[in-house]
């Protein structure tokens, strides 16, 4: 377990639009949101309205929680107190597997890796988990690297 | 070429040292700037009747500088902004002189961008003091991802993987900002890198080093434009403006990264209108000016305004090709990478003064407008700096580009 985040230097204050959401993680449901009108689903979910379509009547979709890292960065010099002691940590962009629309757009979400710099590659499938954090009120969604593929990319120093 | 070609001008340039501390106020700085911008250009107070500026809730109002300056404005206008923020200012003046609102508009930036509120996170080495996540920073800061360098270096080590350029491209734009910035006596870093010291310098977040990030400085600068009709009467040769665009990608007009490819960028859009509107084509640029943020963000620019193909610009910038004297030089002043920061504004500036052939560099004639070209003795003036593009900006949400001539082009 290479992250330890610090929740009482890091308040997450949910708001009207993304309350629901933080709930959702409290029971370990992963969320993005979904347009009622045309069925387009996005992350992350403060965003109110279709970029589609501009409906604002927005629901959730539950995800299973798997995808593809589509990208990633290693944060060596962290700037946020909460995080000075977990460097170096992953960050990653990943590719949602159940939230391919037909015109080809694929729902990305972000979110900080619980493996190790040594693991990560571009390409590689990952799966949500649900880690209580020190603040009783959030339940942060982690992604852990739960498989290997054949097409997968590290970057080279 | 466009109705609005060549009718406006910028005739004012001015900005106040970069520094770090500078132990002074943003409405301080933002008056020195404009003050400094006004005397270049030979105006007094009472010839400016616009004013704009922009800011990321980080400075002081076109208001506060105005009653300090005795300006009296029939248009001001502050929006929040960000690195495209500038060219888009300017062309924003352009249309606020052509429907009649002002007639001589000055656009400023003023940030202590180093000592006061820094981007994306708390002042490392610092009291780290707890920190809420509101908005869009419960989805990005919640998981430790919130500086520019964090957020851009997404873009980045996909576009790595998608083209397979490495991060020695990174390091020809370090090595070739720095040198300029090694003939410029206000630069914060003026030594000579090569290659090797950027491959040997420190991780910030990876992919990125050290010298691939740019200098956050204390800094203000502003930029006069009127009308052609009233340059021709001021202190220095006009720089016309001979077109530019300010936009947002087609697909994902904000932060999104489900946008198809997260390395394609506003500029994809925007450079054919400008090029358009500037009646000239990629041959006719001398040199180019781009928002050096990051030393990746010139690559994607190379690409997004078409000066290569995209996935290209790794090879197009390998052989020192945007050093001084070469094919296509680059951020002349040595860019946020070396010379500071001033949130986009800067490389306008130096463009106007090498289209006037009055580059403030250590050459010693240069105040006589004379220059070496001596590379030895100091002098970062271009021989044949007649029209450059000038490109802001790597992001989606927004890139804008200037393209300028001087009066000999």
């Amino acid at each position: 377990m290479a992250v330890t985040i610090d929740y009482s230097k890091l308040r997450i204050l949910p708001d009207p639009d993304t309350r629901e959401w933080w709930e959702a993680a409290r029971q370990h449901r992963y969320l993005v949101r979904q347009c009622k009108r045309c069925g387009h689903k996005w992350f992350p979910p403060n965003i109110p309205a279709c970029d589609k379509c501009t409906a604002m009547e927005i629901s959730w979709f539950e995800t299973a929680g798997k995808g593809v890292i589509h990208s990633y960065v290693v944060v060596v010099q962290p700037i946020v107190g909460a995080f000075v002691s977990s460097v170096p940590y992953v960050v990653a962009i990943i590719e949602l597997d159940d939230c391919k629309e037909a015109d080809g757009t694929v729902t990305r979400v972000a979110g900080v890796l619980t493996n190790a710099e040594a693991e990560v590659a571009i390409g590689l499938p990952c799966t949500v988990l649900f880690e209580e954090t020190n603040d009783p009120k959030i339940v942060m969604p982690r992604w852990r690297i739960s498989g290997e593929a054949d097409d997968t990319w590290k970057f080279s120093e | 070429m466009g109705a609005l070609t060549d009718k406006y001008c910028i005739v004012g340039v001015g900005e106040t040292p970069h520094l770090r501390p500078s132990n002074r106020t943003t409405l301080s700085m933002a008056c020195e700037a404009v003050r400094n911008a006004m005397a270049d250009a030979g105006l007094k107070p009472s010839d400016i009747d616009g004013m704009t500026s922009y800011q990321a809730a980080d400075s002081t109002t076109s208001g506060h500088v105005a009653t300090a300056l005795g300006l009296r404005l029939n248009y001001c206008l502050d929006i929040l902004g960000g690195g495209s923020s500038t060219e888009a200012l300017v062309a924003h003046a352009i249309g606020l002189i052509e429907a009649g609102y002002a007639k001589t508009i000055v656009c400023f930036r003023s940030m202590n961008g180093r000592s006061g509120r820094r981007m994306g996170g708390q002042i490392p080495g610092g009291p780290i003091p707890a920190v809420n996540a509101e908005g869009d920073n419960q989805f990005n800061m919640g998981w430790g991802w919130t500086t520019p360098a964090q957020r851009f270096g997404m873009s980045a080590m996909r576009y790595l993987r998608d083209t397979g350029c490495t991060t020695k491209a990174f390091a020809e734009i370090a090595v070739a900002h720095r040198y300029h910035a090694s003939l410029n006596p206000k630069a914060i870093h003026r030594s000579p890198i090569t290659i090797d010291d950027h491959q040997r310098s420190r991780w910030v977040v990876k992919p990125f080093r050290l010298l691939d990030c740019c200098q956050e400085t204390d800094v203000a600068a502003a930029i006069i434009v009127t009308s052609r009709e009233r340059a021709y009467d001021l202190r220095h040769p006009p720089v016309f403006i001979m077109g530019g665009y300010a936009r947002t990608m087609t697909e994902s007009p904000q932060w999104n990264y489900s946008r198809p490819v997260l390395h394609y960028v506003a500029g994809n859009y925007g450079w054919k209108r400008a090029f358009g509107m500037a009646g000239i084509t990629h041959r006719d640029v001398d040199f180019i000016s781009c928002y050096d943020a990051f030393t990746f963000t010139t690559l994607i620019q190379l690409e997004a305004n078409g000066f290569c193909r995209a996935g290209e610009a790794g090879e197009f910038v390998k052989g020192g090709r945007l050093q001084i004297d070469h094919e296509l030089p680059s951020n002349l002043s040595g860019g946020h990478l070396s010379e500071g920061y001033t949130h986009g504004v800067q490389m306008v500036i130096e463009n106007v003064r090498q289209l006037r052939h009055r580059a403030d560099d250590a050459c010693p004639d240069w105040r006589e407008g004379k220059h070496s070209y001596d590379r030895s003795a100091g002098c970062r003036q271009l021989r044949k700096a007649k029209i450059c593009c000038g490109m802001a900006w790597g992001w989606e949400n927004m890139g804008s580009c200037l393209v300028l001539r001087g009066m000999a082009a």
